[in-house]
């Protein structure tokens, strides 16, 4: 090294390594960024590619209501629906629930309050959704079975109800926040021109809010398609579109239930395995649409 | 970062990862949730005895052959027959079921109705019953109940033995099903929390809740469903337990699979519920 003997270029010497330091910093940032990406954009390959044999050997038998692979039958339809219904019941008991209990923690409690339910709602957050499932399958479907005098308690209606339940932290403390978020200086001012309590939320809280409030159940949304174990153990897993079409009482099939049983049991390249590929395929889809919904919420609630 | 820390930290992480790599000490089994409990016992005791680490993990037969074939596990449990589909489909390996205990797939009853007298159904009787043609206890001398009629997923030996034997046809759709499952003790939960239940399971997961109906033979002749039926091959829904293996099994594994079949390994196979094989 020729700077021991350039004693007054030291400061010099440090300069080059702090720079190489950041360089370094930086392009492991890029580096870890792009790989995230490139990761998703492979996923998303992967899953479009082993979904193609479905398309060209089951063709249209997959907009069909039967599933069987011994037979080639690849309908797709009792599992699409499912998912829809069980996201559909558990936002609609989810939402309101949710957001109401968000206003009235957000207006009416104290900073100290709002803390302790805070801190609870994560710990229920964070709890494996496959307890969920045990307390489901034990708990919550013998009670419905039993107070609606049916055969099962494995129903739509049952999955729906435990969904709703996991999303609900999701929901409360996002919508809690939204409120919070608010300056501070519109509810002053609103407070100022004599408006009361509930008219400062309705027209100067709430309008604010609303755009990240939609965001909060777009997100919360993704959580329920996504979820498998707990709707798996209570939804009874059968192939079959209810009759009448809209008996939320029937048993059914998701699509992440479909593959959580059926996965291990498929051959990798068959196209039973294709079938349940796309079957993700159009999972992620729905998640990445939601993902995005969600982020153009929450961007918009930002600006305003 | 000098260029020794990435140096060294690179090394690290090739260290790591061969080491995640290569294969560890362990015998893996997995498949049935039927041959499971008497595999899972003997490999409890031969790892005390041998100091051999062995994971024995359920997911049923047709999984169970996947991760054999793929090479995800060195023996698979299986409760049915390698079909010629999974055979060709992995034409590149031999695989060698060998049977460690024999079993019988009982149809079951929720106890009510066992107890108000439903104890014997024939094969035509229970055919109408998943076909969906008949769908009330009353008819076969029970209480007037719908009857709750509880499948399993296609891939299961159980259904796949029940079905073969049963129906004629160990692929066939069940219309008549009003909730799928996947395991034993699935099916055991299900059964319990019913009162007017039907459903298919191997001889040793019958309780007090969950009763086994005898068979109603052409003849006219009522085979019950116990050991003793099994072992003088009188019942007719039996059938062998099987590992499998493949052809290129490590020794470690193949030492196990020669434990199971002695007569240490037989005992387990018996205190599990089933018939022994060599008896």
């Amino acid at each position: 090294m020729s700077a021991d003997n350039h004693p007054h270029k030291s400061g010099l010497k440090v300069k080059p390594r702090r720079l190489s330091k950041n360089y370094a910093v930086k392009s492991y940032a890029l580096a870890s960024c792009l790989s995230s990406i490139g990761l998703f954009g492979l996923i998303f390959i992967v899953l479009a590619v082993q979904s193609l044999p479905a398309f060209t050997e089951a063709g249209s038998t997959l907009l069909s209501a039967r599933w069987n692979p011994t037979d080639n039958q690849y309908g797709m339809l009792p599992m699409l629906y499912g998912t829809l219904v069980v996201m559909f019941i558990a936002m609609i008991v989810a939402v309101p629930i949710g957001v109401f209990a968000a206003i009235y923690i957000a207006e009416t409690r104290s900073a100290r309050l709002r803390r302790f339910t805070r801190s609870s709602l994560e710990v229920l957050a964070g709890i494996p959704s496959i307890v969920y499932g045990l307390i489901g399958v034990a708990y919550v479907s013998v009670w419905i079975a039993k107070g609606l005098d049916l055969q099962t308690g494995r129903l739509i209606l049952t999955a729906g109800l435990i969904l709703a339940v996991m999303i609900l932290p999701t929901i409360l403390s996002l919508t809690t926040d939204a409120i919070l978020n608010v300056p501070r200086d519109f509810r002053e001012n609103a407070q100022a021109l004599g408006l009361y309590r509930y008219e400062v939320f309705r027209d100067v809280i709430w309008p604010i809010a609303k755009t990240d409030i939609a965001g909060a159940a777009l997100l919360a949304l993704g959580r329920a398609l996504g979820e498998t174990m707990a709707v798996m153990l209570v939804i009874g897993s059968i192939d079959r579109l209810p009759k009448p079409i809209f008996n939320v009482l029937s048993s059914g099939q998701t699509i992440t239930s479909k593959l959580g049983r059926e996965v291990g049991e498929s051959a990798f390249g068959s196209t039973h395995f294709s079938a349940l590929v796309l079957m993700s395929l159009i999972l992620v889809t729905i998640t990445v649409l939601l993902t995005a919904a969600s982020q153009h919420f929450f961007g918009r609630g930002r600006h305003v | 970062m000098s260029k020794t820390t990435v140096k060294i930290l690179s090394l690290v992480s090739a260290l790591m990862l061969m080491t995640a790599c290569s294969r560890p000490e362990i015998i893996s089994v997995s498949g049935s949730t039927t041959v499971l409990p008497a595999v899972s016992k003997a490999a409890d005791a031969y790892q005390s005895q041998s100091g051999q680490n062995i994971v024995v993990n359920a997911g049923g037969s047709g999984s169970g052959f996947n991760q054999l074939a793929e090479g995800q596990t060195d023996i698979g449990m299986m409760s049915r027959d390698i079909t010629t589909d999974e055979i060709a489909r992995f034409a590149q390996y031999s695989f060698t079921p060998i049977a460690i205990g024999r079993d019988a797939v009982v149809p079951v009853v929720s106890s009510e109705i066992y107890e108000a007298g439903v104890t014997q159904l024939s094969f035509a009787q229970i055919a109408d019953i998943y076909m969906g043609r008949i769908d009330n206890w009353s008819a076969f001398g029970g209480p007037d109940r719908d009857i709750f009629v509880i499948d399993k997923e296609s891939s299961t030996g159980t259904r796949q033995t029940f079905f073969d034997i049963v129906l004629g046809d160990k692929k066939a759709e069940a219309p008549g099903a009003d909730l799928v499952i996947g395991s034993n003790n699935e099916e055991q939960t299900a059964m319990t929390q019913s009162d007017a239940a039907i459903g298919m399971l191997s001889l040793a997961w019958l309780n007090d809740d969950v009763k086994g109906v005898s068979i109603v033979t052409e003849s006219g002749g009522v085979i019950a469903p116990n050991l003793e039926n099994i072992r003088n091959g009188s019942y007719p829904i039996a059938r062998d337990l099987n590992i499998v293996i493949r052809d290129d099994i490590s020794p470690k594994a193949q030492a196990f699979v020669d434990y199971l079949l002695s007569p240490n390994g037989q005992a387990f196979v018996q205190e599990s519920g089933y018939v022994p094989v060599n008896e």
